[in-house]
């Protein structure tokens, strides 16, 4: 009963908050000190264009409100068009002022209106195909999809309007179109559900897609003139980058397509709208982006083929957020804490230097320190110790070593698709360019233009792998200029600007090429002739050279083409090719690119910190491409350096670098770790001794069980994703009782067995042991922990001695009790053997004893003497099989027994496995952190 | 609660219908049917089953769904679940859901056949809700059209004086001399997909239909100048219609992948054939009347036995759908046509292509007569092949469009071709100009 007032009285209450804190919102609580209205003018032309106004508020500290929704709009020409909700609409011809009004701010936009009386025809292209992508219908789940969907095909997004056209008037000699009555046509009943359609509702009478199909039908479903005005390009309202504030923010974007003849269409309605990160924004059918979480998001527009991005920024007031100054170490660390402010984050403290000196190891060189290396650092009370330590591992040979392993797979270097000594040379070359820190230009010209022997000039294998034009265009676009291009082979990119144009385009740079096999086994010779054209397979065109940005070179190498495209990819105002390489080094280094995944940069897929890719890359530029001074400026960063550990404010990023990506040891450094802390070196095949995981030249030349587990890629495509990072069922098996560890952790000449031999204490060992684990001395608690697990364990192990001991006793006695058994038997059975007529009394003579027999007895007593004597061995071969399987039973019962009583020394290396088997599971191991 | 509101909007309709319905009883085929077609079956048919609730056929409309409740109660509106649902204001249970509210007029149907009984009025109560509306009588044709609409059907009347061209909701007939319209035929599905008019040319047969909705084969009483009979109904278009050589049965190919023969007597289905796996588009008999030939989207040939519908050979030789067939008068070969662009012989003892007429388009229609082969295709061209080398001896260019529709008429030696545009042509095949050449566009 008293729970009722209680109750309604909190329901008040949160009605209450909620009326509170939406009157914050659409806010006419903002103080609007100027309000901007876009577009500014506009001519409409007939009577069914509209246009989409965006109304945007500036107050007076600077932020920005778009009040599109909430402003007041009145025509002062209402006999020429009407206003409301922002859309402007025509009523007649003429000019007219839409006067807009935002508290008391206002503002105005021209807008004209000519033809209203003549009927517009809607065009095929941008009326029809455009209608048709709005609702999705030639999507590539639906009817867009290669073979269609339900006997209807359209074009991936109409990007073949002649194939679009025969199927949507001809195909099926006309059954989707009907002229006399077009709302009856099966083009329109199909989505409206008034003829079953396997993709359900997909249009309403109310939606402009509607009107367009129907109107285009009922002017006679025409195809558009081949000199009718084209499309050239759209223009999205916001364009730039926008920040927007509040609790639910909202952004109203407008389309405009402007057209060959110099016309402009609002498209605002028919265009299609996707968000790059949906937790963060949406954006509805008519082009409003909601905010629902901080953070940025790329409002990706698509008007056919045409795209555009504007990215929102949206930011919230974080309860008791306050920015601390942090300091910086460079650039970088500017760049990141001033996206971290924007966006209400705080930085992560900085990482301990245990912490930082077994991240730079594995991050650098890809094992873990030595014991004796982590004693030194730890130890070392120098201020820069960190950028020393940096610098010394740039210097080691384990450097280039490892970072090989990453460009091997980005190269595809496997013994199946370079041949067996090839790869070797290969991955040498590799090996030296990275050690010589060979400018990342040259390293790119010397791959994108290798001529000659596989053998003898190994970057020549770049075009063995990628064996024909196809995969030359893919791989390089996907290493080189970050886009996966397979897509645009077949038809446009769904998502994207490029064009099945482009593909063949870029292709023409590399058709060229030839490729002979020599008279030695595995050499390949490569070299480009002079002549060979590309030739668009859907429209026949013979393409010339094209390049993104540039577009179509007129001036291309008559020698090798290939020559001006490294020329054009490696100049310094290439716009791609420094982001996409220092992106990829902060991946390697963050566990997580600036634009992630690493090869897809897109416009939909925006960076997470554009301002410090850019800068990156002008570093990059600027210091003649050498990728060590960024790896040595990444490193130095704050931003590298910051603990993993998240605070109170950056507990929900992982896209703005607030706190350091633990990440699990890739498959390489896994199995090195492992090692290296056993002190059990792995051999792989044929592979010199003591070459490590990380260091492999090819994952066919190991075939390692343990390496496959965890993710090594076969490096079968370009794409760095074919390393898997996701933890699986496989992993955790391995670590609980697979062959691997197991073997090494019991080997006797494992690490803390020599260490006991050298002889160490428990102490000793057991800190040895986190040292070279963890790098890092163990700690008080860990220690206690450690030393009472061996204590409680061989107290353990000596009760359980002493029960085996009396075991052992109990097993031995009945093991003399059965062969006193067994000797009597195999005894009888031997007299059994003696001639009838003495049996009986050589038996009795034999069983006598010698001091009570007679002569008789005692002359056949010595004379049988042999049968008395009997060995173990006797049992085996005289006895039946059941008599000798006991023997054995028993035998092997007390053998067991005694083998398990352990001794003092192994009672203690049990101890030990125990502490290092545990130490391998715990994350601290697994993870780099 | 709920049940008052529903009492209050029930009293409310029915002051505002009472009127309207004395007038004439509410049929279910006529009026009923055709709102739950257009309205209900897309969610709650044979591909869909909503809620566990069809309309398909009569039978399952009154069928009780997973609410527990019939969908149709005789004499209750109170009972009837999917009544309720159509009229209810609440947006989350109205039906149809997401899509526009019936209108007054259709709901004031529903009420007064409810009402009436709930009554059916056809003949199968388990027959397809299609078919049944489909076989209802036809909306007029428009006065004027705003456009040509495509020729897919044309046939020459007896004397070759007239020729009939597929209309909208109608035939058109047309003087071959002058072009003149001469005659509309009411009473016929929205697109007349095939003509074939009897030996003794009394009777017209119309394969017809509504593109995804029905499909009829009507009887135009010549005489008359009017369609009599429905002798057939289906739930999409009827594709080709072809009389056998004795003139009492009709072969229909239609688009729900079957092959129907008709007694034109009685209209009884004497045979259905559903061997091919997409739409048939066209079908032929041998000229003695034992085998009946096929061609389907799935790209096949099929030769079938007439007498027990054994199939006796598949012809797979086109690799893209079949168009067109006719039977060769030797009865031993096949002409088809095909989206691969060309016309194969083959023999249907074996299968064995003796021949290939190649084109620049699709393969519409053929017809065959004289020693010759008229072939219509979507490279424009009205072909006229030599059966004797399976050379072309003629062609005739001209249509703006593609010519999709063929007729020869033997004793006046004319051959008439209907363009995608609704532009025929009557051609002398000795002749590479028209004879004549108009737009059917009333």
């Amino acid at each position: 009963m008293s729970l009722t007032p209680v109750r309604s009285w909190l329901c008040l209450w949160v009605a209450l908050s909620i009326s509170i804190a939406g009157a914050q919102e659409p806010g006419a609580e903002i103080d609007v000190v100027r309000l901007e209205v876009s577009p500014g003018s506009f001519d409409l032309s007939g009577a069914t264009e509209s246009l989409q106004l965006v109304v945007t508020a500036f107050t007076a500290d600077g932020r920005v409100y778009d009040r599109t929704h909430a402003a007041e709009y009145v025509s002062r020409d209402p006999q020429v068009v009407t206003c409301s909700q922002g859309v402007v609409r025509p009523v007649g011809d003429g000019r007219a002022i839409v006067e807009v009004r935002v508290g008391n701010q206002q503002a105005t936009t021209d807008v004209s209106v000519t033809n209203f009386d003549s009927p517009q025809p809607v065009s095929f292209q941008y009326g029809a195909l455009v209608a048709l992508s709005k609702q999705g219908c030639n999507a590539g789940a639906c009817h867009g999809s290669p073979s269609g969907k339900g006997g209807f095909r359209l074009s991936l997004r109409a990007f073949d309007a002649e194939l679009d056209e025969y199927t949507l008037l001809r195909e099926e000699l006309g059954r989707r179109i009907n002229l006399v009555e077009p709302s009856q046509s099966l083009l329109l009943l199909k989505p409206l559900m008034k003829v079953s359609h396997g993709g359900g509702l997909q249009i309403h009478t109310t939606d402009p897609a509607y009107r367009i199909l129907r109107d285009w039908i009922s002017q006679g479903a025409c195809v558009d003139d081949d000199d009718a005005p084209k499309c050239v390009g759209i223009r999205v309202f916001p364009d730039g980058n926008r920040i927007l504030n509040g609790v639910a923010p909202s952004q109203q974007f407008s389309v405009i397509a402007e057209f060959s003849d110099g016309t402009r269409r609002d498209v605002t309605e028919v265009a299609v709208y996707s968000s790059s990160d949906t937790a963060v924004a949406t954006v509805d059918e008519y082009g409003r982006a909601t905010g629902h979480d901080r953070g940025e998001a790329a409002v990706v527009v698509r008007y056919l083929e045409f795209i555009e991005s504007t990215i929102l920024t949206f930011v919230r007031e974080v309860d008791g957020y306050e920015w601390t100054e942090v300091p910086t170490n460079s650039f970088i660390d500017e760049l990141i804490h001033q996206k971290l402010r924007k966006l209400q984050y705080l930085p992560s403290d900085v990482c301990t230097d245990e912490e930082f000196l077994r991240r730079v190891y594995l991050d650098l060189i890809g094992h873990l320190p030595t014991v004796e290396q982590s004693r030194a650092f730890l130890s070392d009370a120098a201020a820069d110790k960190r950028a020393t330590l940096i610098d010394t591992l740039l210097e080691r040979p384990d450097y280039a070593k490892f970072w090989a392993l990453k460009w091997g797979d980005l190269l595809r270097l496997t013994k199946g698709q370079v041949g067996d000594d090839a790869v070797y040379k290969y991955h040498r070359w590799i090996e030296r360019a990275i050690a010589e820190n060979l400018p990342y230009d040259d390293f790119a010209r010397q791959l994108l233009t290798a001529t000659g022997s596989t053998f003898e000039n190994p970057p020549a294998n770049f075009f063995r792998t990628a064996g024909d034009m196809n995969d030359c265009v893919e791989t390089i676009s996907q290493i080189f200029l970050g886009a996966r291009l397979q897509c645009a082979k077949c038809h446009n990119h769904p998502f994207e600007r490029w064009t099945q144009d482009n593909y063949y385009g870029m292709g023409a740079f590399f058709n060229r090429i030839q490729r002979k096999k020599t008279r030695r086994a595995n050499e390949l010779f490569v070299w480009s002739s002079t002549n060979g054209e590309v030739t668009q397979p859907r429209t026949g065109a013979t393409m010339q050279p094209w390049v993104p940005a540039a577009g179509t070179l007129t001036e291309v190498a008559d020698d090798d083409r290939r020559k001006t495209f490294a020329e054009w990819l490696t100049s310094s105002t290439n716009p791609y090719f420094s982001k996409i390489e220092v992106n990829r080094i902060w991946s390697h280094l963050l566990g997580r690119g600036i634009v992630d995944p690493v090869d897809d940069f897109r416009e939909s897929n925006p960076p997470a910190n554009g301002p410090l890719l850019d800068a990156l890359a002008q570093e990059f530029v600027e210091h003649e491409f050498d990728r060590k001074h960024i790896v040595r400026l990444i490193l130095n960063s704050r931003t590298y350096q910051m603990s993993h550990q998240p605070n109170e404010f950056n507990r929900d990023d992982n896209k703005y670098f607030s706190h350091y990506w633990p990440r699990l040891l890739t498959a390489e450094q896994m199995l090195d770790a492992i090692c290296h802390v056993t002190g059990m070196p792995e051999t792989f095949e044929t592979l010199p001794v003591g070459l490590k995981a990380t260091q492999l030249p090819a994952p066919d030349l190991a075939n390692h069980e343990f390496l496959k587990v965890f993710g090594q890629p076969e490096r079968q495509t370009v794409c760095q994703c074919e390393r898997t990072t996701d933890s699986n069922l496989g992993m955790a098996i391995q670590f609980l009782n697979g062959p691997l560890i197991h073997n090494k952790v019991r080997s006797d000449a494992n690490r803390f067995n020599q260490l006991i031999s050298d002889g160490k204490s428990d102490e000793e060992v057991v800190n040895a042991l986190t040292l070279a684990a963890l790098s890092r001395h163990a700690t008080q608690d860990e220690l206690v922990a450690s030393l009472e697990h061996m204590e409680s364990k061989r107290g353990q192990l000596l009760a359980e001695n002493s029960r085996q001991e009396k075991a052992l006793d109990d097993a031995q006695s009945s093991l003399r009790v059965l062969e006193d058994q067994l000797r009597e038997k195999v005894q009888g059975l031997r007299v059994d053997q003696v001639s009838e007529p003495i049996r009986e009394d050589v038996r009795r003579a034999l069983a006598t004893s010698a001091d009570q027999r007679t002569d008789v007895e005692n002359y056949l007593a010595e004379k049988f003497q042999s049968l008395k004597t009997i060995v173990e061995e006797d049992f085996g071969k005289e006895l039946p099989e059941e008599d000798v399987k006991r023997w054995q039973d028993a035998t092997a019962q007390a053998q067991d027994i005694e083998e398990s009583i352990l001794s003092v020394a192994q009672i203690r290396v049990v101890g030990l496995e125990d502490i290092c088997w545990v130490l391998l599971n715990r994350n601290e191991f697994l993870f780099n952190h | 609660m709920i049940e008052t509101r529903f009492v209050i909007i029930a009293c409310f309709v029915l002051s505002q219908t009472a009127s309207l319905l004395a007038a004439e009883t509410v049929s279910f085929s006529r009026h009923v049917a055709p709102i739950l077609l257009e309205h209900c079956q897309s969610c709650h048919g044979p591909k869909k089953a909503e809620g566990g609730y069809r309309v398909d056929t009569y039978q399952a409309a009154l069928e009780v769904g997973d609410s527990g409740a019939a969908g149709f109660v005789g004499d209750s509106v109170d009972d009837s679940e999917a009544f309720r649902r159509i009229v209810s204001d609440d947006h989350s249970e109205r039906m149809p859901l997401d899509g526009d509210p019936l209108l007054q007029e259709q709901i004031d149907i529903l009420r007064g056949w409810i009402e009436s009984g709930a009554a059916f009025d056809g003949e199968d109560p388990e027959g397809k809700l299609a078919a049944l509306v489909a076989r209802n009588d036809q909306p007029n044709a428009p006065a004027t059209y705003p456009f040509g609409v495509p020729a897919t059907a044309v046939q020459f009347s007896s004397d070759g004086q007239r020729v009939y061209v597929s209309g909208y909701h109608e035939l058109t007939t047309w003087n071959v001399s002058d072009g003149s319209l001469v005659g509309r035929i009411p009473n016929v599905g929205q697109r007349t997909m095939s003509l074939d008019l009897s030996f003794d040319g009394a009777w017209l047969i119309v394969g017809d239909g509504t593109p995804g909705r029905g499909g009829t084969v009507r009887v135009v009483d010549v005489a008359k100048q009017a369609v009599v009979r429905v002798l057939t109904a289906c739930g999409d278009l009827v594709t080709d219609v072809q009389f056998s050589p004795t003139g009492d049965q009709i072969a229909a190919a239609t688009v729900e992948s079957g092959l129907k023969v008709i007694n034109l007597a009685d209209g009884k289905e004497v045979a259905t054939i559903a061997s091919h796996s997409d739409w048939v588009t066209c079908v032929a008999w041998s000229p003695d009347g034992k085998l009946l030939v096929t061609g389907s989207r799935d790209k096949t040939c099929k030769v079938f036995d007439v007498s027990d519908g054994d199939l006796k050979l598949t012809y797979s030789g086109h690799g893209k759908p079949v168009r067109s067939l006719v039977f060769h008068p030797n009865g031993e070969e096949v002409f088809s046509g095909g989206n691969d662009q060309k016309i194969h012989r083959w023999k249907i003892a074996d299968g064995a292509k003796a021949a290939e007429v190649g084109f620049g388009g699709e393969v519409f229609e053929l017809a065959l007569a004289g020693g010759f082969l008229y072939a219509v295709a979507g490279d424009g061209t009205v072909a006229k092949v030599n059966l004797e080398d399976n050379k072309r001896v003629a062609e005739f260019k001209g249509h703006e469009d593609w010519p999709m529709s063929v007729d020869y008429h033997e004793p006046t030696n004319r051959v008439v071709s209907g363009g995608y545009d609704g532009e025929i042509r009557i051609w002398d095949p000795d002749e590479p100009k028209p004879v004549t050449a108009f737009l059917a566009k009333p």
